[in-house]
């Protein structure tokens, strides 16, 4: 067989199959669109607002850090950033303490343990607004499920939304009662991972339930824990419907969260360039916080 | 093997007791409100406000769920609703899917940099962005649309970030054996890969769905003409009203109302929901 | 149907490292051949140009005389059987092999002539509307085969196919493998670490080290003359003996202690060579004092057709010598044993064998 001589191709690098190529960008381009147009645009266009003395028509002059100064120099804004950190102190712990605690009661395959699982994270698929609609119901005085009970034991109940020193406890207890459920499920989950024969050798090292919980349990599920609490002051540091609906950032501002101030700024009193400036502030806090909480747990760990 | 139950659990101790009736003190306190909400829904509003404790006994009506098939626009929200988070799902999973083929699988100039800003993406909260954008939409005279509604989720991160983590999963063998039958890239994505992503679209798209569905400050303050109401905001609408005009029961009966397809919802795809949302936390 | 394959001063590089450097190997049509050598040789990497899934830096690959280096693996024209099958899972069996005949637009009449005949040939008629998980290892193996079957492409690429099946499923493969070459005489290219799937496979094996040739020839070639010591050593089961070379009178070589055999190679290589080895089948087990050296059984493995005694010898070093299946020798014995210097081979400081004059 007479071999054909090779057409004369200069030599030259051959692509192979996998080798980088700009067509192969047409299958991210069309989310890298709206990513870039409703994302990165609005986050820096909003850094910029933020500048500006702007309304909801133009954008106004220039004014550097007028903004920014004008909110720390506002009681109300101060005080529903103080607000926000109470709220987060409120519900954070207690969402993750909770949520262990179910986890560790509701690790079984029983009837029940399954029954109720489902029972504690079914109030985490309903919207803000129907949440704050049954929790208004339940704390209202005269026809509320809290004043029936109180009146049951021959007391009344105490207003809880029309009290400044309980309205924000109040919609704490919301809040937990809607968010029990993804800590719980994050700790099953990370419970579920500890392979068994962990606790089988510490039942034959004559380990009590007690220390089995100490000693093995907890310190599988440190980096769980961690996680649940940072993910749960990134979203309660964002309180918004709750304040708004059960009691409009009040009585007396006293459950003015950050975002209440930023929709009351930029979409009541359309000014734009105040609210943004609120934004950035709110985004920096949450950053920070949950930055902070990575890191002193992370050195805790590595000092452990 | 997993420890699917605390162990050291065999005897039965008075610890043990204790856990139980605390634990069945707090399903107590998880469902007595909504029990509530519900009771007070099967009333007639006048008796209810005259004497609360009415809520105890019967008659039990069923007139509120009546008169939300007549009056308040409930219907005209679910529906608004139903577009705007069918929409959103679907252009998800469309979008995230291509980029995830893209990211995980292809090689193109500047992908591992583009991905991490897309990662970065994650980090940023809706209120850092929410005010530019409704300024843009302002502009672009997007409010009170559909699509005004729909078009700031699709530029989620997470989808993406899940997909990318799915099709990386899959076995390169395959991509080659495909390449070698002389399929095109694209071929390759929309008929041997795609379909074995099947439980991550599941997943991405129940979550996209109960996101959209649950979402409130956006169509707060984009939808603000009745008729646009999602079905939150509508519902958030009548709670200032209900002294005034549609009494207690009939708020009550609207709110089991709006609840209870999603929660017939939770119920038959329970486990698919909390993986969505436990992988969503976790990302 | 059947290519040529030509592979010309190839070369490829990750970054800084050399993967594979001017290669040329040329493979006939019809040819079965094996690329055989150790993890990371290079042999799947060399498979895998062929194939179009690795790009090349410098040089060609023809085939029939055409380059194909610069088009993507679908316009190759070749099939390859990967080692994990890669069936598409959610494919049915028959839409598996229907798949790369559709996507060069082959009219439905004949892509379901061709996977009937496949399918008949392979023995996989009934699965046919099955899918992949529903089949055993063996099956799927079948149903990659047939997948490139149907393809009739220029040549056959296997990566490491059997090496995901349990030992008795291989040999049986083994000859299947072996029957379709025979059935279809199309060029085969078969990629295996398995020395015995490529001395009962090949008809050509090239045996690749450090991303390298080192031999390349018939089985028996590459068995009874070995080119280099790492193929001597790599090829025959047990591992051929080894030792080091003290000095040499001739043909005489002198190994350590008073052990000297008498060799084939030429006097003037002689004193070249560093080192001697020695296959255990031109060993044999005397009594003791009357053969070449004397030692100690350590080991003693009864392989059922014959056992292999591991002998240790006064310097510390253990010889592998064949013995009779029946054999009544115990661990402990001492023995003595005797050398075919006849079959001896002798490889110099660099590993290359030293010619042997023929045998006598």
């Amino acid at each position: 067989m007479t071999a054909r001589s090779a057409p004369s191709i200069k030599r030259r690098r051959t692509a192979s199959a996998n080798a980088p190529d700009w067509r192969n960008a047409l299958f991210v381009a069309p989310y890298l669109f709206f990513f870039v147009t409703l994302l990165v645009f609005p986050l820096f266009w909003g850094i910029w607002l933020s500048f500006h003395k702007a309304d909801i028509f133009t954008n106004g002059p220039f004014i550097g850090l007028g903004n920014y100064l004008r909110l720390f120099n506002d009681a109300v804004f101060l005080q529903s950033v103080g607000n926000t950190f109470y709220f987060v102190l409120l519900t954070v712990p207690t969402l993750a303490l909770l949520g262990l605690f179910l986890a560790l009661s509701l690790n079984s395959n029983s009837r029940l343990a399954t029954i109720l699982r489902g029972l504690f994270f079914s109030s985490s698929v309903l919207s803000v607004t129907i949440v704050t609609l049954i929790w208004r119901f339940v704390f209202i005085p005269q026809y509320g499920l809290l004043s029936a009970i109180y009146k049951l034991f021959g007391s009344e109940v105490p207003s809880f939304l029309t009290d400044p020193n309980l309205a924000m406890i109040a919609i704490a207890i919301t809040t937990i009662w809607w968010c029990i459920g993804l800590p719980m499920m994050l700790f099953l989950a990370a419970l579920q991972q500890i392979p068994a024969d962990i606790y089988e050798a510490a039942a034959l090292d004559n380990a009590s339930r007690w220390r089995t919980l100490i000693s093995i349990t907890l310190p599988s599920i440190r980096r769980t824990f961690v996680l649940v609490v940072i993910i749960q002051i990134v979203m309660q540091f964002q309180l918004f419907g709750q304040a708004w609906l059960m009691t409009r950032g009040g009585p007396n501002n006293t459950t003015r969260a950050i975002v209440l101030h930023i929709y009351d700024l930029a979409f009541r009193r359309w000014d734009v360039g105040m609210g943004a400036a609120a934004s950035e502030v709110l985004f920096v806090l949450i950053l920070a916080a949950a930055t902070i909480q990575f890191l002193t747990s992370r050195s805790a760990g590595d000092r452990s | 093997m997993s420890a699917r139950s605390t162990p050291g659990a065999a005897r039965r101790g008075f610890g043990d007791h204790i856990i139980l009736v605390a634990v069945l003190a707090l399903s107590i306190a998880m469902i007595a409100p909504a029990l509530w909400v519900i009771g007070l829904s099967l009333k007639d509003n006048h008796e209810v406000m005259a004497n609360p404790n009415s809520v105890f006994h019967p008659p039990y009506i069923i007139d509120n769920y009546v008169n939300i098939l007549y009056g308040g626009g409930v219907l005209r929200w679910i529906l608004n609703s139903l577009i705007v988070s069918v929409g959103l799902t679907f252009g998800t999973l469309l979008l995230s899917s291509l980029a995830g083929y893209g990211f995980a699988r292809l090689d193109f100039p500047g992908r591992n940099i583009l991905f991490i800003v897309v990662l970065f993406g994650l980090a940023v909260p809706e209120q850092a962005v929410i005010v530019a954008r409704h300024q843009i939409f302002s502009l672009l005279k997007f409010h009170n649309t559909y699509h005004g509604i729909i078009l700031p989720g699709l530029s989620n991160a997470f989808g993406v970030f899940l997909m990318t983590q799915y099709f990386r999963a899959i076995p390169k063998e395959l991509d080659e054996a495909a390449l070698i039958d002389n399929a095109s890239r694209f071929k390759i994505f929309w008929k041997v890969l795609l379909p074995l992503t099947l439980p991550a679209q599941a997943t991405l798209g129940i979550f996209t769905f109960l996101l959209s569905w649950n979402d409130y400050f956006w169509p707060l303050i984009s939808a603000t003409e009745k008729n646009m109401y999602t079905l939150t905001v509508g519902m958030a609408s009548m709670q200032v009203n209900f002294a005034q005009s549609e009494g207690v029961g009939f708020l009550m009966a609207q709110a089991v109302f709006a609840g209870a397809p999603i929660f017939i919802v939770y119920l038959f795809f329970q486990k698919y929901i909390v993986t969505a949302v436990s992988g969503a936390a976790v990302r | 149907m059947t290519a040529e394959i030509d592979i010309r001063n190839v070369s490829k590089s990750y970054g800084p490292l050399k993967v594979i450097e001017n290669l040329s190997l040329s493979i006939p049509a019809h040819e079965f051949v094996v690329f055989l050598g150790p993890s990371g040789c290079g042999k799947s990497t060399l498979l895998r140009m062929i194939a179009g899934l690795e790009g090349i830096d410098d040089g060609e690959i023809l085939i029939n005389g055409e380059r194909v280096d610069p088009l993507p693996p679908g316009k190759r024209g070749l099939a390859m059987v990967f080692q994990s099958y890669a069936l598409y899972p959610h494919m049915t069996v028959r839409q598996n092999m229907a798949f790369g005949l559709e996507n060069l637009a082959t009219p439905a009449p004949v892509i379901a002539e061709r996977i009937a005949a496949a399918a008949r040939m392979l023995e996989i008629d009934h699965l046919l509307d099955r899918k992949p998980g529903q089949l055993s290892g063996g099956q799927r193996q079948r149903v990659a085969i047939g997948r490139a079957v149907v393809k009739e492409p220029k040549a056959f690429l296997f990566d490491e196919p059997l090496s995901n099946l349990d030992a008795a499923l291989r040999a049986r493969t083994r000859i299947e493998i072996a029957q379709l070459h025979q059935r279809l005489r199309a060029t085969m290219i078969f990629v295996t670490h398995d020395q015995i799937e490529a001395m009962t496979l090949a008809e050509r094996i090239v045996v690749m080290n450090n991303r390298r040739i080192e031999q390349i020839g018939p089985p028996m070639e590459i068995y009874d003359q070995p080119a280099t010591r790492f193929v001597a050593s790599f090829v025959g089961t047990p591992q051929m003996n080894f030792f080091d070379v003290r000095g040499a009178t001739g043909s005489q070589i002198r190994l350590d202690g008073t052990l000297s055999l008498s060799t084939r190679v030429d006097p003037i290589d002689a004193g070249r060579a560093a080192a001697l080895g020695i296959r255990c089948e031109a060993v044999r087990v005397t009594g003791e004092g009357q053969g070449d050296a004397d030692g100690v059984i350590d080991v003693l493995e009864r392989l059922g057709d014959r056992a292999l005694a591991h002998v240790r010898l006064p310097g510390g070093q253990t010889v592998i010598a064949n013995e009779i299946a029946q054999t009544k020798q115990r661990v402990g014995d001492r023995v003595g044993l005797g050398f075919d210097g006849a079959k001896a081979h002798l490889f110099d400081a660099a590993g290359v064998a030293l010619p042997l004059r023929s045998a006598p």
